[in-house]
């Protein structure tokens, strides 16, 4: 029996995609957690066309077999996405694990799926017969679910680049290394002339997804920071009613008195106090 | 039939494409210098070298590995490099169970590699995958300084 279908380029394993019943493999760092004797493999590991990155006026465009040590190394990317990926396990699993594998294993906890989603990134997704293109935040159906067809891969991820400058990020876990997020947090947050332009937030590892909310941060878009101060109570509450934390390793009611510290203290470092 | 290159030479692993590189160079090659600790990339015991890069290899599977270059400690332990950390490992008893230690060193190599002269802060990052029960780190971090210094311009 066949376990493993090692390939060059993606049309080689588009092919193979497309016939053959296999889980695709990049950088094997969650799926060999749990290794079953019968799975099948496809590696995309040695696919040049997956490990690229480049840039266009908007974005930055990420190949999904990119390594976290590949995106730390990178200077063309943005400081929030290596802030991130510089927390995520230790050197060993950044120079194996990708940012796909890291999406596509679809844990509310993906640090690097986390930044994604808060600059509203868009994934590309490629089969034989074609590929669609959808915000981070369509892809996901639960945890551990995706859209991903059985034919399909992802094939890049296209971060927007403006916008991302001024960033909060803070990862709860347990210890310095090796640590899985037992909150995650970031917000970003634009103003110019004293107004604010744009503010987005994104929890990790909370609910069964990661948790975005633009309907709520937009109540402070639009707003001077002296407006935002009048509606930060407002913001803080109507974001505590939204959010259910899940029961896991610990309480929901720490889950959720971190997040409430977390996105308040966002705030204040950006004046909002 | 998957071939690489295990310590300079080239090796044909008759395993399953799924099956752990750990796995294959305990069992299919008697490579026992690298070590399991916990099957979960958690500990770093069964650190080697792939391609230039330190991993995991009980999150390796072998089929991903076709045409790569593994360096176990086995296959290191012939350079000048390893002699130097050899030497200072054992000058300030940076080993005591030794259990950690050869995916320790291979870890000490990666550090030294990219960085021939790294900070205490960089040293602790990069060592940071590999658990030791023994001997608190601070002997090895230490170790791997000296090596810095003793080694300048092997790195």
């Amino acid at each position: 029996m066949v376990n493993g279908y090692a390939v060059h380029t993606l049309q080689e394993a588009l092919e193979v995609r497309n016939g053959k019943k296999v889980t695709p493999y990049a950088g094997g760092t969650d799926l060999m957690i749990q290794a079953k004797e019968d799975a099948v493999y496809l590696f995309l590991n040695k696919i040049e066309e997956l490990k690229r990155i480049t840039e266009d006026d908007e974005c930055i465009r990420l190949g999904a077999a990119c390594t976290f040590t590949q995106i730390l190394e990178d200077k063309s990317v943005p400081e929030i996405l290596r802030t991130a990926v510089s927390q995520i396990g230790a050197p060993a699993i950044r120079n194996m694990g990708t940012i796909g594998g890291n999406i596509c294993n679809a844990s509310p906890k993906a640090d690097s799926a986390l930044i994604f989603f808060v600059a509203d990134a868009k994934l590309r997704l490629i089969s034989k017969s074609g590929e669609r293109i959808l915000p981070i935040a369509d892809f996901y159906l639960g945890r551990g679910k995706t859209t991903l067809q059985e034919d399909e891969l992802l094939a890049e991820v296209l971060m927007p680049k403006k916008g991302v400058g001024n960033f909060y990020y803070q990862k709860v876990g347990a210890r310095n290394a090796l640590a899985i997020s037992r909150v995650s947090f970031v917000g970003i947050l634009s103003v110019e002339k004293d107004t604010i332009i744009h503010c987005a937030t994104a929890f990790g590892a909370i609910e069964s997804t990661i948790v975005r909310k633009p309907e709520i941060d937009q109540m402070l878009i639009g707003k001077t920071i002296a407006e935002a101060r009048e509606d930060k109570e407002a913001y803080l509450r109507t974001y505590e009613a939204a959010i259910q934390p899940i029961q896991g390793r610990v309480s929901t009611e720490y889950r959720k008195q971190v997040c409430m510290n977390l996105l308040q203290d966002f705030l204040v470092q950006n004046g909002i106090s | 039939m998957i071939r690489f290159i295990l310590n300079g030479k080239e090796v044909v692993s008759k395993a399953s494409e799924n099956t752990r590189l750990l796995d294959v160079l305990r069992q299919e090659f008697e490579i026992t210098g690298v070590k399991c600790g916990c099957k979960e990339g958690e500990c770093g015991a069964c650190s080697v070298i792939l391609d230039g890069e330190l991993v995991n290899s009980c999150m390796v599977a072998v089929g991903s590995i076709q045409g790569s270059t593994v360096m176990t400690i086995e296959g290191y332990r012939g350079t000048e490099r390893f002699a130097v950390l050899d030497k200072s490992y054992a000058q300030v008893s940076a080993v005591q169970c030794g259990f950690c230690t050869p995916g320790m060193v291979l870890a000490s190599e990666c550090i030294l590699e990219k960085n021939p002269d790294p900070s205490e802060e960089e040293i602790r990052a990069g060592i940071s995958g590999n658990l030791c029960r023994c001997t608190g780190y601070n002997a090895i971090v230490e170790a791997i300084g000296i090596a810095a210094k003793e080694g300048k311009g092997l790195w």
